[in-house]
């Protein structure tokens, strides 16, 4: 019955898309039709014909988005009822999975992740139709037929080669064997199933970090769609620009959560003692979110001067291409990692829609080449538009070499048959000073004014942060360490920091002296004159939070690996480590042994750790389960590596001040989404922006 | 005119430079995958303490303890060779288990000092007997 419920669902969905795409591409055309004879179209700014739409796209965008969310509904009641006839669920779920595990189970497994995809893929199409409805465009009905066409392809991947809706035809002891789309088929359903990914049962944040990471990956389609839309329609200028930079904030605030949370996991979970670790998994993520960021600061310079329509054009396709590719790479099996996903008949689909995006998207950007090229010259690189242009060159070749040192292996295999894995020292080598660069443009960018400004401003703004900057470093290379990257990454980020505070108190004070009123409601005035530009500081806070920590943990952590029995102490980083003893969980679906240890630093009691090795049913072995202590100063980290009657093997880290790096995802995220929810009072503000941003 | 050039030879610059450092850090930091019959084949290419991973499956029978380190054959149905490995391996670790061990030839013994568990999408060792011999 589900399988029924759930692959009409599918086709209904499907039937959607199919409908919104020629829809949208009339309603682009006979809109047209209407619309008087265009002049130079890059000079309109709001120049969208008025008006009541002629063709409806809201029918098939409601039946692509309700299609989605009933076969998502299908696919929970399922995992509720624990109906493994489905054999998504008879090899991916088990009845002893608790919640909100058997919840997330959804987006666990392959196809199911493709549903989760097409179900956020139809959300976003809401989006964009209502704004279409306030103000029915062109613009707006090409980018639907675009989202259409995007949407086409993930539900027909379902009713084909992913689908999430097969029912299973022969069952194994604890599992399906052979399973058929056809929903009335003769069933033959296993008792139980093995349950989702015993790693993936271990830690809350793995049920929301799939999400976060798929709003920020499917987020990216809203702004192709409007890029795409405006090229067909042959209407750039500053509409589309304005739509794609918004949603791809959306999106790129979401990615961020999403990597952020993903690296918080594995730390968490995986026992490694480490969060990043260059794996082609977390690289496809990375990708798309510095292309991202290089869109969300070019867009500005496009908004403001006019310059860059064209590169905008490239890094929105760009991104979205990096999701597929992403994708690709992830769930094909073609990477030769320790990762290495099942082979899947997805992986060709993938990648012929991963071609046919980059050369329809290319192929029409190059027939309207002559349309979005800009006339503006830049008139001086010592400015904000040249610390912007820097930006993007860093951001770009940043994303360039993760690009090369993640596909440089599928390549060479491709070619030659020679299997080889692109090690880590590549990735940070080159890494590593890009983002200390990246860090410095990030302090002067901000306190650049635009245009041709005077050198001695620029100096003038930046000498004080700069002095604050070495002071910093001076400090940490007497105090703390003096490993170079750990006092260049305190030196920098105070730098960026006092560069924020020094332009915001700059400001406040001169508003302060003008109006005669106090700093702290002059302070208010000057960012409520510009929020998104605050916003985005805030975000560059985040950064550097983030690479602060990321330097200390790096550099500064400690590593034992010990042996011990039961009453044993040893001294680690200052600690005290007891082994108590060992103990044994029995949980309904796994059974957990480890290893109680109580922490002390001198006299004071700090905390108790248990590192347990987690054994769930289905005859897997055992998996690693990691404890942590925080505080303020950074985390013991302890694993267990073997654990007999008497003597445990462990492991002990320390990760200093790791807590930065979480927090400042949030921060810098938390940037994002102000500078969204900012964005509509700045429009009104407008012209008095102008004025004060200088 | 001279200001778009300057613009273009700079760029030019740029790229160059950076396809220079890439292709650099790609050949010092590539690290090769070979199977046990790959290995032998290309022993000549391998010298002593040229590292590279080796994958296979722990031949069943073959694993002990000495002296804190592991000794364990790796198979892929054509070659063997005899690993021995340094440090604790991950907790998945077993006889019959697919690995991919990281180290380099001495003589006849490839040292390892790391060594991975080949999972699945679902983190799951395959189950005993279901190895497929890599098709080369």
């Amino acid at each position: 019955m589900l399988s029924f419920l759930g692959l009409a669902a599918l086709l209904v969905a499907l039937f959607g898309s199919i409908l919104l795409t020629t829809r949208g591409i009339s309603a682009a055309r006979s809109e047209r039709a209407q619309d008087k004879p265009q002049g130079e179209p890059k000079g309109q700014p709001e120049g969208e014909p008025e008006g009541e739409p002629l063709v409806d796209l809201k029918g098939p965008v409601w039946m692509l988005f309700s299609g989605a969310v009933v076969a998502m509904v299908a696919m929970q009641i399922g995992l509720l009822t624990d109906d493994f006839s489905l054999a998504y669920l008879a090899n991916h779920h088990s009845s002893a999975t608790p919640f909100p595990y058997d919840v997330a189970t959804a987006w666990a497994a392959l196809e199911g992740s493709i549903l989760l995809w097409g179900v956020i893929l139809a959300g976003f199409t809401v989006t964009v139709l209502r704004r279409h409805q306030l103000r029915p465009d062109r613009l707006g009905s090409a980018a639907l037929a675009v989202m259409g066409g995007v949407a086409i392809f993930f539900f027909g991947l379902m009713v084909t080669v992913a689908n999430p809706f097969e029912v299973c035809v022969q069952a194994a002891a604890n599992g399906c064997i052979a399973s058929s789309p056809w929903p009335f088929t003769a069933i033959e359903a296993p008792v139980n199933g093995p349950g989702p990914n015993p790693l993936l049962q271990n830690n809350y944040l793995m049920a929301i970090h799939p999400p976060m990471l798929y709003l920020g990956y499917v987020g990216l389609t809203v702004p192709f769609a409007y890029a795409i839309g405006a090229l067909a329609i042959r209407y750039p200028g500053p509409e589309w620009l304005r739509r794609s930079h918004r949603s791809t904030l959306v999106a790129w605030s979401f990615l961020t959560i999403g990597i952020v949370l993903g690296g918080w996991w594995a730390y968490d979970v995986l026992s490694w003692g480490g969060y990043w670790a260059w794996d082609p998994v977390e690289n496809a993520s990375l990708m798309p979110w510095l292309v991202a960021t290089a869109f969300l600061h070019s867009a500005i310079v496009q908004q403001r001067r006019n310059m860059l329509q064209a590169w905008n054009f490239v890094l929105v396709i760009s991104a979205f291409a990096l999701t597929i590719l992403g994708t690709f790479l992830t769930r094909s099996g073609t990477i030769n990692s320790v990762h290495s996903f099942t082979q899947s008949a997805i992986g060709p689909a993938l990648l012929g829609f991963l071609v046919l995006v980059l050369v329809g998207s290319f192929t029409l950007f190059s027939t309207r080449a002559h349309l979005v090229s800009s006339s503006q010259r830049i008139e001086s690189f010592v400015s904000r538009e040249g610390a912007f242009l820097l930006n993007n060159l860093l951001l770009s070749i940043y994303a360039f070499i993760v690009l090369i040192g993640t596909t440089y292996p599928l390549i060479l295999e491709a070619f030659t048959g020679t299997q080889v894995g692109v090690g880590e020292p590549f990735f940070n080598r080159l890494a590593v000073p890009l983002t200390f660069l990246l860090l410095l443009v990030m302090g002067f960018g901000p306190v650049t004014p635009w245009g041709h400004p005077a050198p001695e401003l620029i100096w003038k703004r930046t000498r004080g942060p700069a002095v604050i900057g070495l002071a910093g470093g001076l400090a940490t290379a007497v105090f703390v360490t003096r490993i170079g990257w750990v006092v260049l990454a305190v030196s920098l980020g105070l730098f960026v920091i006092g560069a924020i505070v020094g332009l915001l108190l700059e400001q406040s004070r001169r508003r302060a002296a003008k109006n005669r009123e106090s700093l702290g409601s002059a302070t208010k005035a000057v960012i409520a004159t510009d929020p998104p530009f605050w916003a985005g500081q805030l975000s560059h806070v985040g950064v550097v939070m983030i690479a602060i920590g990321i330097a200390f943990a790096a550099n500064l952590g400690a590593h034992l690996e010990t042996s011990m029995v039961p009453g044993q102490t040893v001294t680690f980083a200052g600690h005290q480590i007891t082994y108590e003893s060992p103990f044994q969980e029995v949980h309904p679906n796994r059974t957990t042994r480890g290893a109680r240890l109580s922490v002390t630093k001198g006299d004071r009691f700090v905390g108790d750790l248990e590192p347990a090795a987690n054994f769930f049913g289905g005859g897997s072995a055992g998996v690693s389960t990691p404890d942590v202590l925080s505080g303020p100063r950074g985390d013991l980290y302890a694993t267990l590596l073997n654990i007999d009657s008497g003597s445990a093997t462990l492991t002990f880290d320390t990760s200093p001040l790791i807590w930065l790096l979480w927090l400042g995802g949030l921060v810098t995220a938390a940037g994002g989404i102000l500078a969204v929810t900012t964005r509509r009072q700045e429009r009104i503000r407008d012209d008095e922006r102008q004025t004060v941003d200088v | 005119m001279a200001h778009r050039g300057f613009v273009l030879i700079g760029l030019g610059g740029v790229i160059a430079l950076v396809m220079a450092i890439t292709v650099t850090g790609l050949s010092n930091n590539l690290t090769y995958y070979l199977y046990p019959t790959e290995a032998v084949d290309q022993k000549a290419d391998f010298p002593d303490g040229e590292r590279f991973r080796l994958a296979g499956l722990v031949v069943e029978g073959s694993l002990s303890e000495v002296d804190d380190a592991l000794h364990f054959d790796v198979t892929d149905g054509g070659a063997t060779i005899a690993v021995v490995l340094a440090n604790t391996p991950p907790a998945l670790f077993d006889e019959n288990v697919p690995v991919l061990v990281e180290g380099a030839w001495a003589a006849d013994i490839f040292e390892a000092d790391t060594a991975l568990i080949r999972h699945d999408e679902n983190y799951q060792t395959p189950v005993e007997g279901n190895y497929e011999a890599p098709d080369n």
